[in-house]
Parts: structure tokens; C-alpha cells; sequence
């Protein structure tokens, strides 16, 4: 993987994060710093060894019961702009993205 | 499906909502539809920090079921992974879906023509509904968020590219429609968005690809030509009609040297066409993980033992044993399998039917005609489904059998059987009273017949110069005169054998 600007711009891109020039320059390094420490993990010998993950049986999950929620003044309580019950978001909504 | 020069090329991802009380991760309920905005959610559905999905065993068990009943391999460990995006509709910054690992891969679904592959059924939730407005005033962009649908449980199914006409792929549609409703998966209802179809679509020149192991692959320098997908589908009908629009619209395109993009397209269904939405140059950069918050789920032997209990025959089933069993027409075999409400009223009737006569291709176009016709015009009239008529079995059973040993006509049969569906009358007394006035007028029916010749002279003269049709006229008479119980066959062979006096 090739820590440069234009894939750092990418990445911010995809969280929806608008940097200048200035701050995509000052962040690269820094980035490539972060994956650079972590590749050490990439260094440890794992050959043969099976993820580590807990595993449960399918009897032990959640039966299918509805249960309590949150009533809609708390839902909305978080939300800095909401409008007949629903939480609204200003902006337009980017079309390149999927729905589900 | 195709022209002279290009070949369809189809595959299908529909995503179903299946039928549990609770949510996939979270016990908020599910039934949202037409509920207050945000009244059905909790931090886990909301994506609030910290919030830990615990899965729901229906919803699994849900998804186990539809690839038991496509014939789909079923794994015996389940992961899930994280899906990302940023949309106001997915709260948490992602999607919890499954990427490499689905439940079920592998199946298939018979058509009446052909089979359709399945590459894989995977589990995953549904995202908030959002409505995007602007606002007066300002002129600024907003969007509405309403949080009870996310989180429903929400099952992907996905065809390798191997459908080859729109018809194929309503077929197929309607058939995964029929599946999940007959095995109480979903209600599957589009217009309540309980169920969505999203064709993908490239039109290739004929003899220049093949289809090998899931994949088209282009033979020779033959460059393929990317694929369009169509969303917003909100019918089985649109299904067909955005195939088929999409077809004509890439090889127009094609003809006239015109760059197809790989690219989304919308259905317009008021316009009946596709439009524009977005082009897919570069792939979609989902950036999944596992799901750290979800232990592996193991399921064994006898899990998927218990869950194909639920399994019933399914309406292709149905189908081949109307026709062969039953020797039933393909149409009458499609039209009683659709649902399984009737399906099972019909396979009842057939089997009472036939204790008495013995003879199961008789019995089932019997039991088949009775359905299909005046229960089914009937139902419809009423817009009500058959577990909602109170049918008495028993009476139906009486009344075929009157209606095979020729006690009654047809018409007279279906006369009696719409009254009492009308009326809540009881079948069996109605065919009571209709026996009792027959007995009455069997012994006379020739008076019966000297009379209406008396009483119809001019109709008798037009008879013998020869205006046959007067002899309708004359069977009209003994049958009012009798009040339908007499047998107009043999109405009409006394009257002939009269009037030749
Ligand atoms: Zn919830």
C-alpha cells in the first residue's frame, strides 16, 4: 500500500472529510508513520495458527423477542436539528454510495 | 432473450426483509410501517457508542430456511464482517453484512424452463429510511432520517450472471416472491419495501463470450461491455419492463458507436424507463473487517436439521406433481401453487374427493375447475384471500360429486355455489332443496316438455321451417319450467323426439 497524498485524499473522500492542500501534506507522513509502527504485527509468524475468535453455538443467540426501546424525545434529545420526529441532516446527500 | 447481433445477460440481487418480532442486532421491534418516526430504536440500532449487536436466532434461522429451500450449501460457522460507508441512513459508519463468508453459497431455483444459480444468501441489517428535501426559506439541502428500519433483518440473495430474458428474471423473481411467502420467510410485499430487486445488466455480441464457473468471460480480443445496474424496482412487473427497456436502450447505444460506462440507473416506472444516476468507474471501496463484536456462530447438523422441519413442498414442486400426478394443465398447475393457502385447500379437496371416485386425474380437474372458477372470481370480487372465505370442505366435496355423477348441470352447480358464498348459505342444504325439486320434476319432465310445446307454437312452427335455434329457446322453457333441476341434455332429446312427432 502506498501512503501518498493522493491515496490519503481517498481516505478522506470515503469519510466524507474535506482537507486543504496544507493539511492532506501535514497528515501523510503522519499516517504513514501510524501504518509504518503497526506493520509490525506483520513481522510475527502465524503460520498454522487459526484466528483467534470466540466461537459460540447457534442455541446460545438471542431468542426473537421485542423488547424495550428508547421512546422518541430521547432519540431526538442527541440530534442538534430534528423536524416532526425525525432527525434532520443538512447537506446534500452524496449520490455515490450505496443504499443497502 | 436477445436480437440478431447481442445476447442478454442478467443477474439478480434481491434483498428481503424477514419476518421477526425483533430487530436483527437489538430487540427493538420490527413492525414499523406506518409508525411514528423514531419510536422503534434503541443505542444499538441508533449506533450510539459502545452499543453491542447481540444477532437475532430467527433472523439466522430465517436465512438458513430460504437457502434450504434454494438448495444452497449451508455453512457450518457464521461470520460477519463490516461494511463501510458514510450515509445518514447507516449510523454507525457501517454496515453489519457478510463479505466472504455467506450463510448459504451455491444453490439453485427451478423455472419452468430453466434453473437459476444462486452464488449466495447472506444475512445482513437494513439501514434508517431517509426523505431529502429543501428547505424553504434557505434553499439548503436536507435530509429526514427516521431510525425504526435500521437494523431490520435483512437477507441478500444473489444469481450468478446466468438469466438470459426479462421474462426469465420475472419468472425468477416471482418464484423467490412465492418461496419466501410459502415458507412464512417474509410477506415479501414490494410496495412495502419488505422485498427489492436489482437487476445488473450487459448485452455481449453473440458467439464473442462464454459463461464458465459463474463468470462471463470474453473470448478472444473480444472486449466486454460493463454492466448497468437498475434500482428502484418497486414490482415484479418493473423487473421485466427495466430488462427489457435496458436492452433496447444498450444495443441502440452499441449501434451507434455510442461509450456504455459501467454506471446505476433508476427505474422510472411513470415513464417506464431508466434514468442516469451515477457511474461506477471505480469500484466501491467498502473497506470491510470482521465484526469484532460478533463471536463466530457455530451451527451444527442438528440445527439444520430442526430448521428444514419448517421446509413444505414448494410451489415448483407443486407444479410438476399437478402435472404429472395430477395431469393438470400448466396453467391451472401455475395458478393453484401460487399460494400456499390455496395450494393446501386444494391438495385437501383432491384427496377427500378422491376416497369417492377413485380416479386422482378425475378428482384433481374437478377439485382444480371448482377453484379456479367460481371461488377464485369470487374471491377476487371480494379481494379477500381463501383462509379469509369460510369454506366447508365437506360441501365442496359434495357438491363435485354431485356435479361428476351429472345430478346437476354446471351452471345450475355454480349458480347454488356463488349463493352460498354470497349469502353464507350452507352448500350442502342448498344441493338438499336443488335434489328434493329434481326428484319432483324427474317423473314429469315429458309432461313438462308436451306443455311448453303447447304453450310455444309459434316457437315449435319456426322449428319445423327449419330455424334451429328455436330449440334453445324451447330447452329455455323446460329448464325455467323445472327450475333448472332438469338435465338439459336430456331436455333437448325429448324435445327433439316430440317435436320430430
Ligand atoms: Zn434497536
Amino acid at each position: 500500500m502506498k501512503i501518498n497524498i493522493p491515496f490519503i485524499k481517498h481516505i478522506a473522500e470515503l469519510s466524507r472529510i474535506k482537507l486543504s492542500k496544507d493539511e492532506l501534506e501535514k497528515f501523510t507522513p503522519q499516517m504513514k508513520t501510524i501504518l509504518d509502527s503497526a506493520t509490525v504485527v506483520q513481522d510475527v509468524n502465524t503460520e498454522g495458527k487459526q484466528p483467534m475468535k470466540r466461537h459460540i453455538p447457534f442455541s446460545t443467540l438471542r431468542e426473537d423477542e421485542a423488547g424495550e426501546t428508547l421512546t422518541q424525545d430521547e432519540v431526538l434529545k442527541n440530534a442538534p436539528h430534528k423536524e416532526l420526529g425525525f432527525i434532520k441532516v443538512y447537506g446534500k446527500v452524496f449520490g455515490s454510495i450505496e443504499e443497502s | 432473450m436477445g436480437n440478431d447481433k447481442y445476447d442478454l445477460i442478467v443477474g439478480l440481487e434481491i434483498h428481503i426483509q424477514t419476518k421477526t418480532k425483533s430487530k436483527m442486532f437489538c430487540s427493538c421491534p420490527t413492525g414499523y410501517f406506518h409508525e411514528e418516526p423514531n419510536t422503534h430504536v434503541c443505542p444499538v440500532c441508533l449506533g450510539l457508542p459502545g452499543a453491542l449487536p447481540v444477532p437475532n436466532k430467527r433472523a439466522i434461522e430465517l436465512c438458513i430456511l430460504m437457502g434450504l429451500a434454494t438448495k444452497c450449501v449451508i455453512a457450518d460457522e457464521i461470520y460477519f464482517d463490516r461494511k463501510h460507508y458514510f450515509y445518514p441512513d447507516l449510523p454507525k459508519g457501517y454496515q453489519i453484512s457478510q463479505y466472504k463468508n455467506p450463510i448459504c453459497s451455491n444453490g439453485k431455483v427451478e423455472l419452468s424452463n430453466s434453473t437459476v444459480e444462486i452464488e449466495r444468501i447472506h444475512q445482513e441489517e437494513d439501514v434508517a429510511k431517509s426523505t431529502h428535501h429543501i428547505e424553504s426559506g434557505t434553499g439548503l439541502d436536507y435530509s429526514l432520517i427516521d431510525y425504526n428500519k435500521s437494523g431490520v433483518p435483512l437477507i441478500e440473495i444473489v444469481t450468478k450472471p446466468c438469466i438470459r430474458s426479462a421474462q426469465e428474471a420475472k419468472e425468477y423473481a416471482t418464484r423467490i416472491r412465492q418461496i419466501a411467502r410459502y415458507l412464512n420467510i417474509s410477506d415479501a410485499d414490494m410496495e412495502k419495501g419488505q422485498m427489492r430487486c436489482e437487476p445488473n445488466i450487459s448485452i455481449q455480441e453473440k458467439g464473442k463470450w462464454d459463461y464458465k464457473d459463474g463468470m462471463i468471460t470474453a473470448i478472444g480480443d473480444y472486449k466486454l461491455n460493463p454492466k448497468v445496474e437498475i434500482k428502484n424496482i418497486g414490482s415484479i412487473t418493473a423487473v421485466e419492463k427495466s430488462i427489457e427497456y435496458e436492452f433496447k436502450r444498450l444495443s441502440e447505444a452499441l449501434e451507434s458507436a455510442e461509450e456504455i460506462v459501467q454506471q446505476t440507473r433508476g427505474w422510472n416506472a411513470d415513464r417506464g424507463i431508466t434514468e442516469f444516476q451515477r457511474s461506477k468507474e471505480t469500484a466501491d471501496d467498502y473497506r470491510y473487517m470482521a465484526e469484532p463484536d460478533i463471536p463466530v456462530i457455530e451451527i451444527s447438523q442438528e440445527d439444520i436439521a430442526r430448521i428444514s422441519e419448517e421446509l413444505v413442498e414448494l410451489p415448483h414442486e407443486k407444479i410438476v406433481r399437478y402435472k404429472e400426478g395430477y395431469k393438470l394443465s400448466e396453467y391451472d398447475a401455475e395458478v393453484l401453487s401460487a399460494e400456499r393457502n390455496v395450494a393446501e385447500f386444494y391438495d385437501k379437496l383432491v384427496e377427500e374427493l378422491d376416497k369417492e371416485i377413485k380416479d386422482l386425474p378425475t378428482s384433481a380437474k374437478l377439485a382444480s375447475n371448482s377453484i379456479t372458477g367460481t371461488i377464485f372470481s369470487w374471491l377476487n370480487e371480494k379481494g379477500i384471500s381463501i383462509s379469509e372465505a369460510d369454506l366447508d370442505l365437506d360441501d365442496l366435496v359434495e357438491w363435485n360429486l354431485a356435479l361428476h355423477e351429472n345430478e346437476i348441470t354446471k351452471s345450475k352447480a355454480e349458480e347454488l355455489l356463488k349463493k352460498s358464498l354470497d349469502k353464507g348459505e350452507d352448500l350442502s342444504n342448498l344441493l338438499d332443496v336443488f335434489r328434493t325439486k329434481a326428484k319432483k320434476s324427474a317423473g314429469n319432465i315429458e309432461d313438462i316438455v308436451k306443455d311448453v310445446i303447447k304453450e310455444n307454437q309459434n316457437a315449435v312452427e319456426d322449428y319445423k321451417d327449419g330455424k334451429k335455434a328455436s330449440l334453445g329457446f324451447l330447452i329455455g322453457q323446460v329448464m325455467q319450467k323445472t327450475q333448472g333441476t332438469a338435465d338439459p341434455n336430456e331436455a333437448r332429446s325429448i324435445l327433439m323426439e316430440e317435436l320430430e312427432k
